[in-house]
């Protein structure tokens, strides 16, 4: 146990070769067991699951190198082309709501409100629930006949008619997207909420003395602030939602007509005739595009961080 | 205690890393002789996965029923039973990580998958053994034990869908059920729905009860692939005679709107809702509905599926005992198999899950008299090979799990498309499986 | 630890009326669902098919009686208990080494196991579970809560540890410099020092830990085979049988297993807010 201060905050005006290496070693023995870990049980199973894409491998049967066959059905089937289609647009538009609704009522809770406290926490409850019970819950809610939102439409006079919101080509997606961003929203807000925290009063008082309005404070002195927990919050919630398999398939089970198809359903289907090597064909052919979106948004951290 | 569990757990980890990097087959017989101390046990033993049905009492029979045996045997017996929602994903990664129970119940899909595989023991000698003991098998019960190449499985309870009507509603509008056709049933749901209870609780969805419009279309003349099993042959006159029905009768607003997103409890909610005027249902519906709504039971009649243009197609799924190969000890585990046949337990069992006879020796219980048992005897008397007049193979098999039918009538009545650009891309979509199988 | 100050006005400040509205529209937003849940846990089964209705009528506990006298539900919490309590004690002491080292030590490699830590965090469990099913079962973990508990940690590992490095950096060196100096040595740095002063950043990362865990439910499914070991989302799924949907008891049992983790959030919620600053603003 050295009685020094870490290399990285110390003049290198001793011979500290023998400080540094014990720093390095004392760096890598903390680090180990979460590197055992995640060395053992996410980098191997994933290098293997990219293997097996390459293979013909079936339930029992470990099958032999094919190349790219199995990409090249999946490219093939009707269902891909929409998987994609579906699965950027569910991300993407489930994003863009979660920031709203999040952002919008952070603001406002950190206003200065009674009951703030209450509420805050009650914002959690749907975070808080298991998902397989959220989304139960919003399929019987979307129930044509009987269901929570058609009574509402019908108690209240507005519309009659049994409306097939899961069915329909035109409702379903959104539906899922409702409850989805339902489910997600409150991470963002209490991320949001404890980011806003870290904004210096005097900034806003500066900038009204300044003569900046309500949006122009929000501008110049809230989204600065907030830019980075942003970044981090659509990173996160993009894996969550890309990789996210209970929404969809409580609700549609990618259905009606492929409408809400989107990767992890797809190869939950695939699955299912054990088909291993074309079922690890589906989620490998996903990996790409989280890359992308990881490296993006790891970058611009750095770069604000610089 | 959390230091113990700490410990514990890095161990473990750290072997983990070791056993997947290295594949070592050496840390894994350490760890075995570990994780099972030497205590010396003459006991056999043996692990059963059961499936569970919509019956706690056939559940709980079964459950005790082994275990009792295994104390008559001298066997430590570990009954499990296994949510048939999810016996595909549990047996592909136990088959995959060797933890195979010695027994379990499956259907016929998973067993021409790993009878493929040859992950299930050859069962013959047993198969004709209690064929002989219990006054032989019924043929389609036998035509269907053969389907996958071998004979992997005993049966135990055939079962398959049955029509159910609402007899209060069709007499009211004049109409005496059973449909003899699936004309009729578009006909009659026309003449007698009147919303929010619709005529057609059938699944239009990804689900297995979607794929019983595989059935009708077959009824209509419609074949899934020649009869080599190889090409698919959807885009004829009579798949298109087929889908004018389909499509047509959901136009007409026949099908209860949540159909073509339903999951597999869509109908029976829909039916137990009174929602629905046809639905077919392998009988769960009737014990649900007899516990929660005996006056929607007594108003219900049973029958088989009705027929099309061309014939009447009632497939049955052979529910079979399976051995697979990885059992220390086949020979206890077909004792148990051979036991469970016994006519006590059987009769006890079929009081309360609702299955046809599997062996002619059961046709003779109480049960069969009453209306639903008597649909099931009477299917599996009557009933079709599964897939048939379509080759039950692999492709078949996949075929069925990508729900190409169902798309296909999607596809029309969601997307809009045309009858025959449907049944192209169907015709195209199936081929590109069975291409995989060649 | 709020930056502002919270001061309950005393006089209601009638410029924020339009604040309380929205406030209002979002309480129903949130609350419906939950209400549903809840009305449906109430109902008879004949009353949840044939008479769907925006009050429950003919209030009854049978679900709740049932979910805990026949399905043996108790059980399934403890369960659920012991494995998120431990992942989420394991995850957090493991995940604080390697933040520390990673925030604290120079070493090479070192910017590269910050990023695969994240890139762990990506991978689709989909992908994992038959490779992680063989792992497990060569370690005989299968259908173990132990076996359960080290597959959660692939999840809670590279998410804690990604939080946990965003707060440390937050903490200002110093203070363990101090620590060193007066001998206490790099792990007497990390547990009197930077864990004490990262205490609401570790509550968060421990209730995100303990929920995810809590809440899982695939790879529960693919591990777990024992009716006695089985945890709470799995005893739930159990209730759909076949083609039937207990609904009463399924919604009796999301109302019971929400609870432990809504009073968790409720007492943390303070914690929430303030250790979520650190970790994610820095991150």
């Amino acid at each position: 146990m050295a009685a020094s201060p870490p290399a990285d905050r110390v003049v290198h005006d001793r011979p500290f070769l023998t400080f540094a290496r014990r720093n390095a070693i004392w760096g890598y023995l903390l680090v180990i067991p979460a590197m055992i870990l995640l060395i053992g049980l996410v980098a191997y199973p994933f290098f293997y699951a990219i293997y097996i894409s390459f293979t013909s491998r079936i339930v029992g049967d470990a099958g032999h190198w094919i190349g790219l066959d199995n990409f090249r059905y999946l490219s093939k089937t009707a269902s891909f082309e929409k998987t994609i289609r579906n699965t950027i647009t569910l991300v993407v538009v489930s994003d863009v709501l979660k920031l709203f609704f999040g952002l919008g009522l952070a603001l406002i809770l950190n206003e200065q409100l009674r009951a703030r406290g209450m509420f805050r926490a009650f914002v959690l409850l749907p975070w808080a629930m298991p998902g397989f019970v959220a989304f139960l819950v919003w399929r019987l809610l979307f129930t044509p006949i009987g269901g929570g939102i058609n009574l509402i439409l019908s108690e209240t006079g507005i519309d009659n008619s049994y409306i097939d919101w899961l069915g329909q080509k035109s409702t379903a997606m959104p539906a899922v997207i409702i409850a989805t961003v339902w489910r997600g929203f409150p991470f963002w807000c209490i991320s949001f909420l404890a980011a806003l925290q870290t904004v210096p009063p005097e900034l806003y008082e500066a900038a009204k003395i300044d003569g900046a309005n309500a949006v122009q404070r929000f501008r110049s002195v809230t989204l600065p602030h907030l830019r980075q927990v942003i970044l981090i919050v659509v990173l996160l919630s993009s894996i969550w939602t890309a990789n996210s398999f209970e929404n969809i398939w409580l609700m549609t089970q990618g259905g009606p007509s492929d409408a809400t198809m989107v990767f992890p359903v797809l190869a939950y289907f695939g699955m299912q005739t054990q088909r291993l090597g074309e079922a690890a064909a589906v989620s490998v052919a996903m990996v790409p595009a989280l890359l992308i979106l990881v490296f993006l948004v790891t970058t611009l951290i750095e770069r604000e961080d610089d | 205690m959390t230091h113990i569990s700490r410990r514990r757990f890095l161990g473990t980890t750290t072997a983990a890393a070791g056993a997947a990097a290295l594949g070592s087959t050496r840390l894994t017989e350490m760890l075995s002789a570990k994780a099972a101390p030497a205590v010396l046990q003459e006991k056999a033993k043996l692990t059963y996965w059961g499936g569970l049905i919509f019956s706690d009492d056939a559940n709980n029979l079964l459950t005790d029923t082994i275990n009792q045996w295994g104390e008559d045997n001298n066997v430590d017996t570990e009954v499990v039973m296994i949510n048939q929602n999810e016996t595909n994903q549990k047996v592909s990664a136990a088959v995959e990580s060797g933890t195979m129970p010695d027994a379990l119940d499956m259907g016929l899909d998973l067993q021409l998958l790993l009878t493929n595989t040859g992950q299930l023991m050859e069962l013959d000698d047993l198969y004709t053994k209690i064929g002989d003991a219990h006054g032989g098998w019924y043929a389609s019960v036998d035509a269907a034990a053969k389907l996958a190449g071998a004979t992997t499985g005993i049966p135990f309870g055939p079962s398959g869908n049955l029509l159910f009507s609402r007899q209060d509603v069709l007499e009211a509008a004049g109409l005496t059920p059973p449909p003899a056709t699936w004309q009729d049933v578009r006909d009659w749901s026309k003449q007698a729905q009147k919303p929010p209870l619709f005529g057609m609780g059938l699944a239009l969805s990804n689900v297995g009860d979607g794929n019983l419009q595989m059935s009708v279309l077959q009824s209509y003349g419609g074949r899934i692939a020649d009869d080599a099993g190889t090409t698919v042959t959807l885009d004829t006159p009579e798949t298109r005679t087929y889908m004018e029905w389909v499509t047509g009768a959901f136009a007409d607003g026949l099908f209860p709107p949540g159909a073509t997103t339903w999951d597999g409890a869509g109908d029976n909610t829909a039916y137990l809702a009174g929602q629905a005027i046809f639905i077919a249902n392998t009988g769960s519906v009737h014990l649900a509905a007899a516990e929660d709504d005996p006056e929607l039971d007594a108003n219900t009649n049973f029958a088989a599926l009705p027929a099309g243009p061309v014939m009447q197609v009632s497939p049955i799924n052979p529910n079979v005992r399976a051995i697979p190969t990885s059992t220390e000890d086949p020979d206890t585990a077909k004792a148990l198999i051979e036991f469970l046949a016994n006519k006590d337990f059987m009769e006890q069992y079929l009081n309360v899950a609702i299955y046809g006879p599997a062996l002619n020796e059961y046709a003779s219980f109480a049960i069969f008299q009453e209306p639903v048992h008597a649909g099931l005897l009477n299917l599996v008397e009557h009933g079709t090979a599964p897939g048939a007049p379509d080759v039950y193979n692999t492709a078949y098999a996949d075929f069925s799990a990508n729900f190409i039918v169902p798309k296909m009538v999607q596809r029309v009545v969601v997307d809009g498309l045309s009858v025959d650009d449907a049944i192209k891309e169907a015709q195209e979509q199936g081929q590109l499986i069975y291409d995989k199988y060649k | 630890m709020s930056a502002l100050p919270t001061t309950p006005g005393r006089k209601f400040d009638w410029r924020n009326l339009w604040l309380y509205l929205i406030l209002a529209v979002v309480f129903l937003i949130i609350a419906f669902p939950i209400y549903w849940m809840l009305t449906i846990s109430l109902k008879i089964p004949r009353d949840i098919y044939r008479t769907p209705s925006l009050w429950p009528t003919n209030v009854t506990g049978d679900n709740y009686r049932e979910l805990i006298d026949e399905k043996g539900f108790l059980t399934n919490i403890k369960n659920s208990l012991i494995v998120a309590g431990t992942v989420t004690i394991v995850s957090v002491i493991i995940s604080s080494f390697a933040a520390y080292s990673i925030v604290r030590f120079k070493y090479r490699f070192k910017g590269l196991l910050g990023r695969l830590i994240l890139f762990a965090y990506l991978t689709p469990v989909s992908l994992l579970f038959i490779p992680l099913s063989i792992i497990v079962a060569r370690l005989h973990l299968g259908n173990s809560l132990l076996g359960l508990v080290v597959v959660y940690l692939t999840f809670s590992i590279p998410l804690s540890t990604w939080l946990l490095s965003g707060y440390f950096r937050g903490v200002p060196a110093d203070l363990e410099e101090q620590a060193l100096v007066d001998g206490s040595g790099r792990l007497g740095a990390l547990f009197r020092i930077l864990l004490p002063l990262s205490a609401p950043g570790l509550v968060a990362v421990a209730i995100f830990t303990f929920t995810g865990a809590w809440n899982e439910l695939l790879l529960a499914l693919i591990f777990i085979t024992s009716e006695d070991k089985r945890t709470v989302p799995l005893a739930l799924n159990y209730l759909i049988t076949g083609d039937v949907f207990l609904w009463g008891p399924i919604m009796a049992g999301a109302v019971l297993s929400s609870l432990p983790v809504i009073i968790l959030y409720f007492m943390a919620q303070r914690f929430m807010v303030t250790g979520m600053t650190a970790g994610s603003v820095k991150g």
